[in-house]
């Protein structure tokens, strides 16, 4: 696993979470559970999170902070999540996405 | 530019009704017209509403201007163009209760017999339409398949652009604060900016239409209710094909072309106040909607809310006439929350009128007289 993530930082003390398995477009990943899953991407290499609906131009981590949409991909079936903030958990399945998100029919 | 003194015709307020109305009186000829608007282009009733074009209505005079406006809606992009974002989905109409149900049937009697298509589906045509839909509760439901939506904008846009090539001048940032008469005729309108003497001024000022009717001296007991509106982020299309309607439901909910969906509702209270804000108390409400019919549409963001002036009148019906008291002074107003769609005709009606000719649907009865003479031809259908 590349990691490319911060491991000490002048001001702050951090830990990582326990390590979780988690796929990205059917490739098993590792990273850490509770951090951003776009962190865990990162850390694994991955720059591209999402294709634009009308250009398809490639979209990676913009904002961090949850408000840019570039960082919208599907997870566990559900589109438009922002993975920037959404924390890691074992066994999620991250998907690159391609336009707009389709909203699936059995969503309850 | 120096200012303008004179025209031939004045027009009070640049949304879709000022637009039309002085796009049709230059295309039937008139060289020297000015539109006065007091904000920017479409910033009114007309840019915030839910841009639904239907001809499902309950009374004969809607249920003709209805369906003359699908068919001028259709070749609009001919016409003007400019593509308007015409997307003829059909309106889906759901009624809950025995009562509505048989009121939606009775509406559909009257418009198959003045050539509008309805028809009652079944719960399960219904979600052949609009998929994901769920309506076990409802009772029953018309559809009409030429109904549907437009852009406001660009349709307003149309007109205006349009316009401009016929010579019509449009003043932004400029609003009308008195109209002139002498002698019982209008003489001409006092804005923000300066005088203008003109022989026809046309009040099309949505829901501030009733100020600019009493500088003219005229009284019609129409009035302005806020309506709320909210809209999603983009998602992939096919989540709300039709305009989805229900009386008794209380809303109203679509899905734009590039995805995000637009949903209203007729407010409680009918606040009367002018205020264009907006509440949480509809967001959730709205909310609560759009699952509990489109289950799917749940986690969906809403990224916009905001809220519009309906110009209401007592039965609901337009007001589109010369005024008796004051001639020359026109009136297009009091759509109800029917403006945009209507705009396409009562703009070319009107201006049949200020050209002396006979409007080609007669709208006689949409003279504001008929509030004191009691004669109201009350609108069923209005969300």
């Amino acid at each position: 696993m590349i990691m490319d993530l911060i491991e000490k930082h002048p001001i702050l003390e951090f830990k990582h979470g326990k390590k979780v398995k988690f796929t990205f477009d059917g490739n098993e990943m590792e990273g850490y559970e509770g951090e951003p899953i776009a962190a865990a991407l990162h850390a694994n290499g991955v720059r591209i999170y999402r294709v634009t609906p009308v250009k398809e131009q490639t979209r990676g981590f913009f904002c961090a902070i949850g408000k840019c949409s570039s960082c919208f991909m599907v997870v566990d079936g559900v589109p438009n999540v922002r993975t920037c903030v959404t924390p890691l958990k074992t066994g999620m399945r991250v998907e690159t996405q391609r336009g707009k998100g389709v909203i699936a029919m059995d969503a309850e | 530019m120096s200012w303008k003194r004179t025209a031939d015709v004045v027009v009070i307020g640049a949304g879709v009704q000022g637009c039309s109305i002085a796009y049709n009186l230059a295309k039937m000829g008139v060289k020297d017209i000015v539109v006065l608007e007091k904000g920017t282009i479409c910033s009114g009733s007309t840019g915030r509403c839910g841009a639904g074009i239907r001809a499902q209505w309950g009374t004969e005079m809607n249920c003709r201007f209805g369906l003359a406006a699908v068919g001028k809606f259709e070749q609009l992009h001919e016409e003007l163009g400019m593509d308007c974002g015409l997307n003829q989905s059909g309106y889906l109409m759901v009624a809950y209760k025995d009562s509505e149900f048989e009121q939606l049937q009775k509406s559909m009697k009257l418009q198959n017999s003045l050539g509008i298509n309805t028809r009652v589906v079944t719960y399960d045509e219904a979600k052949e339409i609009c998929p994901g839909l769920a309506a076990e509760d409802a009772v029953g439901f018309t559809f009409h398949d030429r109904d549907g939506h437009a852009d406001p904008f660009l349709t307003t846009f149309a007109y205006m652009e349009a316009g401009k090539r016929l010579g019509v001048k449009f003043l932004r940032f400029t609003e009308a604060t008195d109209v002139k008469t002498v002698a019982g005729r209008v003489a001409g309108i006092v804005s923000s900016r300066g005088d203008i003497d003109a022989p026809v001024v046309v009040n099309a000022a949505g829901g501030y239409s009733q100020f600019i009717s009493k500088m003219a001296g005229v009284e019609i007991p129409n009035f302005s209710e806020r309506h709320e509106i909210l809209i999603t982020e983009p998602v992939e299309p096919g989540v709300c094909p039709p305009m989805l309607m229900s009386f008794s439901g209380n809303y109203y909910i679509q899905q734009r072309p590039h995805g995000s969906i637009i949903g209203g509702c007729s407010p409680e209270g009918h606040p009367q106040d002018y205020e264009l804000g907006n509440s949480w108390d509809f967001l959730e409400m709205m909310s609560r909607t759009f699952v509990r019919l489109l289950p799917r549409t749940k986690g969906v963001r809403v990224v916009r809310q905001w809220s519009g002036l309906y110009n209401m009148t007592p039965d609901r019906q337009p007001v589109l006439c010369e005024a008796d008291n004051v001639k020359g002074f026109f009136l297009s107003c009091g759509y109800s929350g029917h403006g945009f769609m209507f705009g396409p005709i009562s703009g070319e009606l009107l201006a049949q009128l200020i050209l002396g000719q006979e409007p080609w649907i007669p709208i006689g009865m949409l003279h504001y007289s008929r509030f004191e003479r009691g004669e109201l031809l009350i609108e069923p259908a209005v969300v």
